[in-house]
C-alpha cells in the first residue's frame, strides 16, 4: 500500500514536470547572452554604380541598393577569421562581396547557388535566404545602435 | 520496488532532457522579419529617447509573455546616452540558460534584438538628480561592477545575496548611485531599497511548478526565498513593472512612456 502510494506520487511528479516544463516559472528577467548572434556584415568589394538609397550616409553597391532585389551567392570564401560571400544580382549580373565574422558566419551557412533576398530597412541592408538572415548590413544609423561588450 | 526504480530513472532522464532543450549558446537562426522589427524598435526609441533630452532612462522590453503573473515587461537595464552620441544599454544577461549571470554594454539594437514577445519599449525617465548620478556610475566601468553577482537564478529573492537576477542587479546599483558613500554591498542596497519603499513583486508559484522549474532549468532556483514564504507559494522578486511603479511612487523617476512602433 504504501508502496503504491509513493509509486503515484512519483507518477503526479512526473506528470507535473511534464506538464510544467515549457512554462516553468517563466517569471522574468529572461534576457540571455545567446543573442548576440547578429550577423553584422561589412562590404569588401563591389561593381557597378554606388548608391545611397539605403542611407542618408553610408554609400550601398548597386546590387543591395534596391529592396527585394534577388541575389545568388556565386563563391563562399571561408577563412580563419571570416567568410566572404560574393554575391550576384541576377537581373543585371552587378555583384558585391560580403564579409562576415567567424563567429556571425557560424549560425548562417550557405552554400554557392544559394538565392539571397535583399531587404532595404531604415538601418541597413537585411540580405536573408528562405527567410533566415544571411548578413546585415547596417548604415550610419543601424551601426550607431549596434555595440556588443561584456563588463 | 523495480517499479518505483523505473519511475526516478524517467523523472530523470525527463529532467536531463529537459535541461539539454533550454536556451543554449549555440548558433541559433535569426529571421529576418525579427531583425528588421527588432532594429526599427531600436531606432524609433532612440529617436524618442533623443526628444525626450533625457540622458540615463530605465529602459525595459517585453520578452516573453507573463501575462499569467499579472506583468506586462520582463526585462529592464540603465540606457545612456554617451558623450559621442549613442545610447548603450547597461545590463545583466543570463549566460545561455546557465546559472549565471554577467553585465554587458550593449546598442538598443541588441538590446531589442532578442525574439520578442511584444514589440513595445517603455521607459522611465529619472529627476534630474537621478539621472546625474546613474550617468556618472555607468561611465565607470568599475563602478558599474561593483554589485554584480554572478551566481543567476530569474525568481530569485528580493532581498537576498545567494543570487542576483537581471533586474535586481539594476536596482541595487541604482542604490549605489544615489548613496555612494554608505551603499558598498548588496546588503546595504536592498536596505536601501526597502527604506526607499520598495516592493518586489510576489509571484504565486506552487510546489509542483517549482520543482518541475528546479530540475528543468539551471537558471531557475527557490532556494534563497525563505522558508515561510517559499512554502506558502510566495515569491518575491524584482520585475520590471514594480520597479516602474516604485519609481514614480518614490518621486525617482517620471511615469513610464511605451512606445509601439
Amino acid at each position: 500500500m504504501k508502496r503504491h502510494a509513493i509509486h503515484k506520487s512519483l507518477a503526479a511528479a512526473a506528470m507535473a514536470f511534464c506538464l510544467a516544463w515549457g512554462a516553468p516559472a517563466q517569471a522574468q528577467s529572461e534576457a540571455s547572452a545567446a543573442l548576440s548572434l547578429l550577423p553584422v556584415a561589412s562590404i569588401v568589394a563591389s561593381t557597378g554604380a554606388a548608391s545611397a538609397a539605403a542611407g542618408a550616409v553610408v554609400v550601398l553597391p548597386a546590387a543591395l541598393s534596391v529592396a527585394g532585389a534577388v541575389l545568388t551567392v556565386q563563391a563562399v570564401q571561408v577563412s580563419a577569421l571570416s567568410t566572404v560571400y560574393v554575391l550576384e544580382r541576377a537581373s543585371d549580373g552587378a555583384r558585391v562581396s560580403v564579409e562576415l565574422s567567424d563567429r556571425a558566419a557560424a549560425a548562417a551557412v550557405h552554400g554557392v547557388g544559394t538565392v539571397v533576398t535583399c531587404s532595404v530597412i531604415a538601418t541597413g541592408v537585411i540580405l536573408s535566404a528562405a527567410g533566415e538572415v544571411l548578413a546585415f548590413v547596417p548604415n550610419a544609423l543601424g551601426r550607431a545602435l549596434l555595440h556588443n561588450e561584456r563588463l | 520496488m523495480r517499479a518505483i526504480h523505473n519511475m526516478i530513472w524517467a523523472v530523470a532522464l525527463l529532467a536531463a532532457g529537459a535541461v539539454q532543450a533550454g536556451r543554449s549558446c549555440e548558433p541559433q537562426h535569426l529571421g529576418a522579419q525579427t531583425l528588421g522589427r527588432g532594429m526599427q524598435l531600436a531606432a524609433s526609441t532612440v529617436r524618442a529617447l533623443d526628444d525626450s533630452g533625457a540622458r540615463v532612462v530605465l529602459l525595459a522590453r517585453a520578452g516573453q509573455d507573463l501575462s499569467a503573473y499579472g506583468l506586462r515587461y520582463s526585462h529592464l537595464g540603465w540606457a545612456y546616452r554617451t558623450a559621442e552620441g549613442p545610447w548603450r544599454v547597461a545590463h545583466k544577461l543570463n549566460d545561455c540558460g546557465s546559472d549565471r549571470g554577467y553585465l554587458y554594454r550593449q546598442g538598443l539594437g541588441e538590446f531589442f534584438l532578442d525574439d520578442l514577445w511584444r514589440h513595445e519599449a517603455v521607459w522611465a525617465v529619472p529627476t534630474p538628480e537621478v539621472q546625474q548620478r546613474l550617468l556618472a556610475l555607468l561611465q565607470d566601468g568599475r563602478r558599474t561592477t561593483l554589485l554584480q553577482h554572478a551566481p543567476y537564478s530569474m525568481v530569485s529573492y528580493a532581498w537576498g545575496q545567494r543570487y542576483q537576477q537581471s533586474n535586481q542587479w539594476a536596482l541595487e546599483t541604482l542604490a549605489m548611485a544615489m548613496e555612494p558613500d554608505t551603499v558598498r554591498t548588496r546588503v546595504q542596497a536592498q536596505a536601501w531599497l526597502r527604506f526607499k519603499g520598495y516592493a518586489p513583486t510576489v509571484l504565486r508559484i506552487g510546489p509542483l511548478t517549482r520543482l518541475g522549474a528546479r530540475v528543468s532549468a539551471a537558471n531557475v532556483a527557490f532556494d534563497d526565498h525563505p522558508n515561510e514564504k517559499r512554502f506558502a507559494d510566495r515569491i518575491e522578486t524584482v520585475t520590471v513593472d514594480s520597479a516602474l511603479a516604485w519609481l514614480q511612487a518614490a518621486r525617482l523617476a517620471a511615469a513610464p512612456e511605451r512606445l509601439v512602433p
